[in-house]
């Protein structure tokens, strides 16, 4: 069965590395500027591979755009979200009365309902990229917190943690030289499930009206398309709503392979969603 | 000792929640009547200094923070939730009136995906590492990567557009009259199967992967081996030694899982029309109702904090080690 994890790791990591070309090269990919407006709703044709939409702009060219703003939330809270929960999980675990404290927050802010909370915020605030990303940040470092600090709980009583002490390392060298590098695959496999998560929310929030207006991520190029009275009744939707949903569904579906390759990597013995399947 | 704990913990829980609801609107730039006054608003109103004094002070927002905040809780604790502005009725009367149909949905999905989601799990790990685990793990990683409201819009092109065999939008035919009470039982389910499908299919991950892994686990036990060193049969290992052990974690899930389940309902629900709390609160976003978006919220999230509750409770019963932790 190892060969299986290689195989749905490299089909993760080539999915994933389309996108994020589709992304860093938009403007050389795009065949249109996703501002500029034509005739409006035209169907596909070799000018406008996949027609245009209720305004007039390409639509081809928005998700390419699209690309970028969904994979950039994504990217930027997911790494802020792993720097602060490794930090904190890395202090709790280590200082206990500290910890103690983190982690009654962390059980507050986990029990709290994430979606329910961001809609309401979000409804209140004035919908933005940074607006978004700072909204999913409330909750992201929450969970590396919970997990990094049970791993450092169990990696701190080794012996040669003992050992550093004795010969005189500060705790900062321990934390930064001994335990740092064991949790860092924990926090990769938490990063992809983080990214996953807003890949997904992001999207959402999005469908429900609640993105921002002015980036078009896919969720919005989706949205606009919900909106559309004919969307249902014509096939408009082939080339409007599909593309951007299946973009959604390909990142995610990437990113689920490359982290269940790593975490079998990493952990075989670790409970994955997979688990088992080595036995 | 430990359930006292857990209920002080989940009665902070619903503090911070209703503190929460309480300083939203409060910590916006402006106060309540800004909205009405902007000069960028739809239609501003213009408002003197005097008139503008004695609305704040009708509706008790001249008032010290600690006093508004006394009243609110007197007020939630009362039932009064607010006024909704779209629906000129008082928040509550509003969800309860959509209650019973999110209710229906999430009751049936529930059921469905839980009962769907052990016998898949069951078989994947039965057969684990053979093609019929590898085709069942593979299908559903795949489902579970839908945004659910995309998994909605495509059965509802495919099977309400396309195949023309079930209903689309609502939770029964528009003013329709039933000749008997059962003709109108089979519209409300010929209206449900669509938006019951979709929740059951994105929800249906969760617990096929913890019943394939609990059933793994159970699997490689010695009572397992010694039951098939005596000789029983594998139908019978499988369904009274396997499959009940393995259900135990699923038991203590159920009640957590419906948490999520009422989350899903806003994006399914919005996607179908059905007339539950979820489409009211994708209402509540587009017509800026925000005291029925508040209460929707503080409904919501009541419930699942106390589905969560009832999962713990349930936990420490089944489980006692969880006390000695």
């Amino acid at each position: 069965m190892i060969e299986g994890r290689k195989i749905l790791g490299s089909i993760g990591l080539g999915i994933l590395t389309i996108f994020v070309i589709v992304a860093v090269f938009a403007p050389y990919i795009a065949p249109h500027d996703p501002h500029q407006m034509y005739r409006p709703m035209e169907h596909p044709s070799s000018s406008h591979l996949l027609g245009t939409n209720d305004i007039g702009n390409d639509i081809l060219s928005e998700i390419v755009y699209g690309t970028r703003v969904s994979l950039f939330i994504a990217f930027v809270v997911s790494v802020i979200s792993m720097l602060v929960g490794t930090s904190l999980g890395l202090v709790a675990g280590y200082f206990d009365k500290v910890g103690f404290l983190i982690m009654r927050v962390v059980d507050v802010v986990l029990t709290i309902p994430r979606l329910p909370l961001i809609i309401v915020i979000a409804s209140f605030i004035r919908p933005s990229i940074w607006n978004l990303i700072a909204l999913f940040l409330i909750f992201g470092w929450t969970m590396p917190a919970r997990i990094i600090r049970s791993e450092v709980l169990t990696l701190r009583r080794r012996y040669y943690i003992d050992a550093t002490k004795m010969i005189g390392g500060s705790d900062f060298y321990i934390l930064w030289r001994h335990i740092l590098p064991n949790v860092i695959p924990l926090v990769v496999v938490q990063f992809i499930m983080e990214a996953i998560h807003v890949i997904l929310a992001e999207s959402g929030l999005c469908f429900l009206g609640l993105g921002d207006p002015v980036a078009m991520s896919w969720g919005m190029v989706f949205h606009y398309a919900f909106e559309c009275p004919i969307i249902y009744v014509s096939d408009v939707w082939m080339w409007w709503m599909l593309p951007p949903g299946l973009c959604i569904v390909f990142t995610v579906l990437g990113l689920t392979f490359v982290g269940y390759a790593l975490e079998e990597t990493f952990n075989p013995k670790l409970k994955n969603p997979f688990g088992g399947m080595e036995r | 000792m430990h359930q006292i704990s857990k209920l002080a913990y989940y009665f902070v829980i619903v503090l911070i929640i209703l503190s929460i609801n309480f300083s939203l609107p409060r910590a916006m730039p402006g106060d309540a009547l800004s909205y009405l006054t902007d000069p960028g608003a739809d239609i501003p109103v213009r408002m003197t200094e005097e008139k503008r004094e004695i609305l704040l002070a009708y509706y008790g927002l001249d008032k010290p923070l600690s006093e508004q905040y006394i009243t609110y809780m007197v007020g939630i604790i009362r039932g009064d939730l607010g006024w909704s502005i779209y629906y000129s009725a008082p928040v509550l009367e509003v969800i309860l009136g959509r209650l019973k149909w999110t209710l229906i949905l999430v009751g049936t999905s529930t059921a469905i995906y839980i009962t769907l989601g052990i016998l898949l799990g069951a078989t994947s790990a039965w057969a684990r590492g053979r093609k019929r685990d590898m085709g069942l793990l593979i299908s559903i990683i795949s489902i579970s990567s839908f945004p659910s409201f995309f998994l909605g819009i495509l059965l509802a092109i495919i099977f309400g557009i396309k195949l023309d065999i079930f209903p689309i939008s609502g939770a029964q035919t528009a003013f329709a009259t039933y000749s008997s009470p059962l003709e109108e039982i089979f519209d409300i389910l010929h209206h449900l199967v669509l938006p019951a499908a979709t929740l059951v299919l994105s929800h249906i991950g969760g617990t096929y992967f913890l019943m394939r892994n609990s059933m793994l686990g159970v699997l490689g036990e010695d009572y397992i081996m010694t039951a098939r060193a005596k000789g029983l049969s594998e139908r019978y290992i499988l369904h009274k030694h396997a499959l009940t052990n393995a259900l135990l974690p699923i038991v203590t899930m159920t009640a957590m899982t419906v948490g999520f389940m009422i989350m899903g309902t806003i994006f399914v629900e919005t996607v179908f029309a059905y007339p539950g709390i979820g489409n009211l609160l994708y209402n509540a976003v587009s017509y800026n109702d925000y005291p029925l978006l508040q209460g929707i919220f503080l409904f919501l999230t009541i419930a699942i904090v106390g589905a969560n509750f009832i999962a713990d409770m349930i936990y420490i019963r089944l489980d006692p080690r969880v006390n000695h932790e």
